[in-house]
């Protein structure tokens, strides 16, 4: 293999990983099945391939509607345009699952981060407070108070 | 580069359909969609997770035909001929085709390219 070959992320075709692609597939079978090798090659490649399309498609949308992000909704309307009309309500009854669970980790995320909402001045400000609360602690507890360097030299 | 297993895992937090929690990565994903064209708009960050459920039922939809030929074979196990089969057979597969029909130059099922 050329070093080329090992550093370079730019040049080399990106694919689908072979592992989890094996497993979608191999469930979508009865047990005893068995897949060749070069049947689950060809799978993962018809499917970068599928996703080379509707990408396309999707962008066409997009421009045609002038916006310049490829939205979930220019998707769907790409896999209606290519005939995968199908698939729409499936994948976006995902998608929409997906909403739900992201909103609910972010509501987890939330009753964390309230409790902290602060800037970085804020916490720096608050740090210092609980410092000085803390020296007040110590100085409370001895005889003589600690003299800060200031008023020493005043009194010599 | 092994590790996809663990990192689709990582990203997809084992969203998936009827299938098991695999799910395909999300940042592969849109690595492809990139380099699907020369003009490639931005994506949208949703955007890759409904391409993950739609290339799961791709998937199942290309392996079940693929399958239903294997069976009509009355053999157990899938062959790429058996996918070459399923595509030519299935019109939303036709932009396939030419993948399929690269793969299977080397078919023993094609008599005119044994040259004589």
């Amino acid at each position: 293999m050329e070093p080329m070959d090992i550093v370079g992320k730019s040049k080399e075709d990106a694919s689908l990983p072979k592992a989890t692609m094996t497993k979608i597939i191999k469930e979508m079978l009865p047990p005893d099945v068995r897949v060749a090798r070069d049947a689950q090659d060809l799978l993962i490649e018809c499917c970068v391939e599928f996703i080379n399309l509707v990408s396309s498609e999707s962008n066409e949308v997009c421009s045609k509607e002038e916006k310049r992000t490829i939205a979930p909704e220019h998707v769907l309307k790409a896999l209606e345009v290519l005939g995968f009309g199908e698939y729409i309500e499936e994948v976006y009854a995902a998608y929409e699952q997906h909403k739900v669970e992201t909103t609910q980790d972010s509501l987890k995320g939330g009753k964390w981060s309230n409790g902290a909402e602060m800037t970085e001045e804020e916490a720096v400000a608050e740090q210092q407070r609980m410092f000085a609360e803390a020296r007040a602690r110590m100085n409370g507890g001895a005889i003589a108070p600690k003299q800060p360097e200031t008023d020493r030299s005043l009194e010599s | 580069m092994r590790q996809a297993g663990r990192y689709s895992g990582m990203l997809c937090g084992g969203l998936s359909g009827r299938s098991g929690p695999h799910s395909l990565p999300l940042a592969r994903i849109k690595k492809i969609m990139k380099k699907s064209g020369d003009d490639v708009k931005m994506i949208s960050g949703e955007a890759p997770i409904v391409f993950s459920k739609a290339c799961e039922l791709f998937i199942e939809e290309l392996t079940q035909r693929s399958w239903m030929v294997t069976m009509q074979g009355k053999r157990r196990t899938l062959h790429k001929d058996d996918v070459a089969s399923a595509v030519i057979a299935t019109d939303i597969f036709d932009f396939l085709v030419n993948l399929v029909d690269n793969n299977s130059s080397n078919s023993m099922d094609n008599p005119e390219d044994i040259s004589s």
